[in-house]
């Protein structure tokens, strides 16, 4: 059957009054860049794709495991046998679901040197996350380029989401001026995660979305909605406007950019749930996988496709697995200290 | 009646488990320091050098206390402070 109406898909949130046609035409020339692509990021990616957003940008830095298959919606079993990028996996799946947008996979670590380039020509930043070094570092990007985005957060049962439009509503840092150090609030490791807590968070996040990029500014949330599934409470608390911190935000009265501007941050980062840590390391071109391979044999077990390598190794008794991104990043398990991670990547990876 | 302090997933370790206590004072700063008074382990938590930790929100009755007088915000017997961390995972 050959359907030569291409809106014809669309025609059941067509006929919602508040989108409409010409709601649809709007989310059909949108852009969106979605930071991180796990439990949050697989429910919005889906449901923009299918909604019709003209053109998806994915960036995510992990590769898909079993454990991930509980929550993250795009992913299955086939996906962590071929050790797949969850950005390049989740491409696949989206263009299955919908080939008429456009998905842009990004297998990459955002961090302050790229996260404007990834940002760039968005009508629109999804938080898809799991820390708060990216939430912040989106947060400076918005203030910086007047560009809306719309944080979420869940862990254990709980969940989180907040919509930012620069100049109108507070932003992340009126509200939550700083993150928690690791240990100091609960993790996917210590309270672990359900996954319709993820789900809720991440479709009000797309409800959002949707209404955005369909010019339909004013009836956007501008609250934060906090929620508990087990609980069974769901709120929406109204959250210091820019005056109630009598112009004193750092971010969007000062304008200082303090995570883009690198005042924060690190190159190491410890990996919610998997006693890993993640350590960036810049290098011009890509990394020879071939010729690391080789070297890395000497030490342990090593393996390799088109993305990334693992090689696994036990010094001192402790085992550790890394996996090599072809950016020169890597993963490192066995350990969630980033000064034991930065000296295993130097020892092994080098420079 | 007292003042009903909502207690956060991640302190209710530092609270003998309960998910609301009752605490008593004229303002948020006085009704909190009542709620140290009573659970020790929780001011670790709650403050660091003196100040709420800039990743907890201190809520009455469902609205932001910075929107309002801050620390200084009268309370009455009845109301609602709600602590509110920032949720990270994802």
């Amino acid at each position: 059957m050959i359907n030569t109406n291409p809106l014809e898909r669309y025609s059941r949130q067509m006929r919602f009054p508040g989108l409409g046609k010409t709601g649809q035409e709007k989310l059909l020339a949108s852009r969106v860049t979605l930071c991180g692509c796990g439990a949050l990021g697989t429910v919005l990616a889906n449901v923009l794709v299918r909604a019709g957003v003209g053109f998806v940008r994915v960036i995510d830095r992990d590769f898909v495991e079993p454990s991930n298959l509980q929550r993250q919606v795009l992913f299955d079993e086939s996906d962590v046998a071929n050790n797949l990028p969850k950005a390049e996996a989740a491409a696949t799946k989206l263009r299955q679901i919908n080939s008429s947008v456009t998905v842009e996979p990004i297998v990459a670590d955002i961090n302050r040197t790229n996260i404007e380039d990834f940002c760039d020509g968005a009508d629109l930043i999804l938080d898809g996350s799991d820390n708060f070094e990216i939430r912040y570092l989106i947060n400076d990007v918005s203030i910086k380029h007047n560009k809306p985005w719309v944080y979420g957060g869940a862990v254990g049962s709980q969940g989180m989401s907040m919509t930012i439009i620069p100049g109108e509503t507070p932003c992340l840092r009126c509200v939550f001026e700083a993150a928690p150090a690791p240990g100091e609030t609960g993790t996917c490791e210590t309270a672990g995660v359900l996954a319709p807590a993820v789900n809720i968070v991440a479709s009000y996040q797309a409800t959002e979305a949707i209404k955005l990029l369909s010019g339909n500014k004013a009836v956007v949330n501008r609250e934060l909605i906090i929620l508990d599934v087990w609980e069974n409470t769901n709120k929406r608390v109204k959250v210091a406007p820019l005056a109630g911190r009598k112009g004193q935000c750092p971010c969007c009265a000062k304008r200082n950019f303090e995570w883009l501007d690198g005042a924060h941050g690190t190159q190491t980062t410890t990996l919610c749930g998997r006693n890993a840590v993640q350590v960036s390391h810049r290098v011009k071109g890509k990394l020879d996988f071939a010729y690391l391979a080789t070297v890395l044999k000497q030490s342990g077990e090593v393996s390799y496709n088109k993305f990334l390598l693992k090689f696994q190794l036990v010094e001192n008794g402790d085992p550790y697995e890394f996996t090599v991104f072809e950016d020169g990043r890597a993963i490192i398990k066995g350990t969630d200290e980033p000064d034991k991670a930065r000296t295993l990547y130097a020892k092994y990876v080098g420079h | 009646m007292a003042i009903k302090v909502q207690i956060p997933t991640p302190m209710r370790e530092q609270s003998g488990g309960k998910a609301e206590v009752e605490v008593t004072g004229a303002t948020v700063k006085a009704a909190l320091e009542d709620l140290l008074r009573q659970y020790p382990a929780m001011g670790p938590k709650l403050f660091a050098d003196g100040k709420i930790r800039p990743y907890i929100n201190v809520f009455l009755n469902d609205e932001d206390i910075r929107y309002l007088d801050e620390m200084d915000t009268a309370v009455t017997d009845g109301v609602i402070l709600a602590l509110i961390p920032a949720v990270a995972g994802g």
